[in-house]
């Protein structure tokens, strides 16, 4: 065991011996990793804002097909489908986009009693009165406005709306450019009051392929499409795993770049290396021991990278708000977002730079040391 | 006691430029003797020191330590064999820059697991016999020639080897730190060592018992 400390602690030593190398290859490695640590982690919040969402909505979700895309759900089936044994809830939405002054928002048309639990006001109240909306606090900030403020969008100055209260929902990147009305306020807003742009359908556990046959007897003769929780699972979870990969593809070309410059650097002072290990062997030192300290030292290091990294990409989430990266994720949003950009930081990632540290240090270092272990020290010390 | 049988030592075997540093040398050395190895630049002193010392490998012929053939011996049991008996004193130094001198006397012992501590104790007690108490923190860099040479010395000691192999060990220090090795490597010796010694110096002869001269590569 002594031994084993004695070349850790030699390592160590070592690592500071050979300064310039070290703060080289940790540049290299902190270089690699910390962009990548900040694209997962961001990618990893947005993904458990989602799901959340998903989660809080409805168990199935009933639209129209039109052209293989979903298309409006006439209301005119909504009172039969709450009749639908299992059915806890039918809650009609219109979900659309309209100018509000210069910049595209969101507007979700809902009944007050169905919002989601997580949109919570943090001033003023919900909308009660015709034409009362509730702003996204992004958005509020965004436009100055204040309770009582009264505005219409563009297009569509006939109708004019007051801002009941500013909320703020669980998830930062949907607030931005949210904005709450009553269902009927929305269906007029866009001229189709006789529309939703799906229905979700909360039903009792168990009960999902029985209203699925109700449905079928209902819309028959109609174009419908029929989605469960689990389906939009799949696609939010896929939709991330296709933009991680595509963020990892092009990050493995940038790497391609920057392996040959840790392999370098890692290899850099190698013929100070190389007689040091000449001597190390002259004095009774082993090829695996030489080995087992230029492991330890590789191990050090990349502990030491990946560590700096990994702070490096909590102090880019959290001070610059994943700036360049945040817009890879998030649609539609400026370089330096508003909003907070949500971030989840899992253990896993941090293992993985960690092992891939090792694993470009190692390369880059453990076959030279090996070659130099191998052949007799006096070659090795010339 | 060292025994060498028919060594040779062909450097460059696939090149246009071979050249045969050690031919047919056979030669016993026997415990406890100073031998002195002398002959004119390239005659092969310093390729036959490292064959011995077991850092080079013959081409052809067998090596003899303590009776066991060492030429056969693999990578680690030569390793194995340097740690318990053999200390080297080269002629330029070989320390480890910009580690202290403690450090540098005591890097034998660091695989062997001897504790700091006891590294630390070990390599001061043989800093102060080499007079350099107040150098034991001071990297090579920070020392004179023959300031380095002791520091070596102290390495090559601190395993208490049976066998001590110097190659022109006085080449690259002053007269005063020459005879400070010579008084060194001659109390060795009453201690036991075997001492081979590759030199022109002519005060070696004084204490050595038998000394071998080479020329292009064989014994004369």
């Amino acid at each position: 065991m002594n031994k084993h400390i004695n070349l850790l602690l030699l390592a160590a030593e070592n690592l500071l011996r050979h300064r310039t190398k070290t703060i080289v290859v940790c540049l290299c490695v902190i270089a690699i990793l910390s962009p990548f640590i900040t694209a997962i982690s961001i990618s990893e919040g947005i993904r458990e804002q989602s799901l959340a969402s998903v989660e809080e909505g409805g168990d199935l979700y009933l639209t129209f097909d039109e052209f293989g895309r979903n298309t409006s759900v006439p209301l005119k089936y909504l009172e039969e489908i709450r009749t639908i044994f299992g059915v806890k809830k039918a809650v009609p939405r219109i979900i659309g986009r309209a100018y509000f002054q210069n910049k595209l928002v969101v507007i979700v048309g809902i009944n007050k009693e169905d919002i989601p639990d997580s949109v919570s006001c943090i001033s003023g109240r919900m909308f009660e009165n015709p034409n009362e909306v509730i702003i996204g606090n992004e958005l509020a900030r965004h436009f100055h406005l204040r309770i009582g403020d009264q505005f219409s969008m563009r297009g569509q100055q006939r109708k004019v709306f007051t801002a009941a209260g500013v909320f703020t929902p669980d998830s930062g990147i949907w607030g931005a450019s949210l904005l709450f009305m009553s269902f009927k306020d929305a269906g007029e807003l866009f001229g189709k009051p006789e529309v939703a742009t799906d229905i979700q359908i909360y039903s009792i556990p168990g009960h999902n392929s029985e209203i699925a046959t109700d449905l079928y007897s209902i819309l028959m003769n109609e174009p419908y499409r029929l989605q469960d929780k689990q389906i939009i699972e799949l696609f939010v979870k896929k939709g991330f795993l296709l933009k991680e990969g595509i963020f990892t593809a092009l990050y493995v070309v940038a790497f391609a770049l920057g392996i040959p410059a840790i392999l370098v650097a890692s290899g850099f002072g190698l013929s100070d290396r190389r007689k040091e290990i000449g001597i190390m062997k002259a004095t009774g030192w082993n090829t695996l021991e030489v080995l087992e300290l230029i492991t330890f030292e590789q191990l050090l290091i990349s502990l030491l990278g990946a560590t700096i990294a990994i702070l490096l990409s909590i102090f880019w989430i959290r001070v610059f708000n994943g700036i360049f990266i945040g817009q890879f994720f998030i649609a539609e949003i400026t370089l330096l977002p508003k909003f907070t950009v949500p971030s989840k930081f899992l253990p896993l990632p941090f293992l993985l730079s960690f092992f891939f540290a090792l694993l470009l240090t190692m390369v880059g270092s453990i076959y030279s040391s090996w070659r130099a272990s191998s052949v007799s020290p006096v070659v090795a010390m010339k | 006691m060292i025994k060498a049988e028919k060594l040779c030592k062909l450097y460059g075997a696939h090149t246009k430029h071979k050249v045969q540093a050690v031919e047919e040398v056979n030669f016993t050395i026997p415990k406890n003797s100073f031998i002195i190895l002398k002959g004119p630049s390239g005659s092969g002193k310093t390729t036959l020191l490292n064959i011995i010392g077991t850092l080079d490998r013959p081409t052809t012929g067998k090596v003899f330590i303590d009776g066991e053939e060492i030429t056969t011996f693999s990578d680690i049991a030569l390793s194995s064999l340097r740690r318990q008996k053999i200390g080297f004193i080269f002629q330029d130094f070989n320390l480890i820059p910009r580690l202290p001198s403690w450090e540098n006397v005591t890097y034998p012992l660091i695989p062997m697991g001897i504790p700091v501590k006891e590294r630390f104790t070990k390599a001061r007690s043989l800093l102060e016999i080499m007079g350099l108490e107040d150098r034991i923190t001071h990297a090579p860099e920070e020392l004179s020639g023959g300031q380095q040479q002791r520091v070596a010395i102290a390495r090559a000691l601190v395993n208490n080897p049976e066998i001590i192999i110097a190659d022109e060990p006085t080449s690259n220090i002053d007269e005063e730190t020459s005879a400070k090795l010579l008084n060194i490597l001659s109390d060795l010796k009453h201690k036991g060592t075997t001492i081979v010694v590759a030199t022109h110096d002519s005060r070696f002869n004084e204490i050595a018992d038998e000394t071998f001269t080479m020329k292009k590569g064989r014994f004369q």
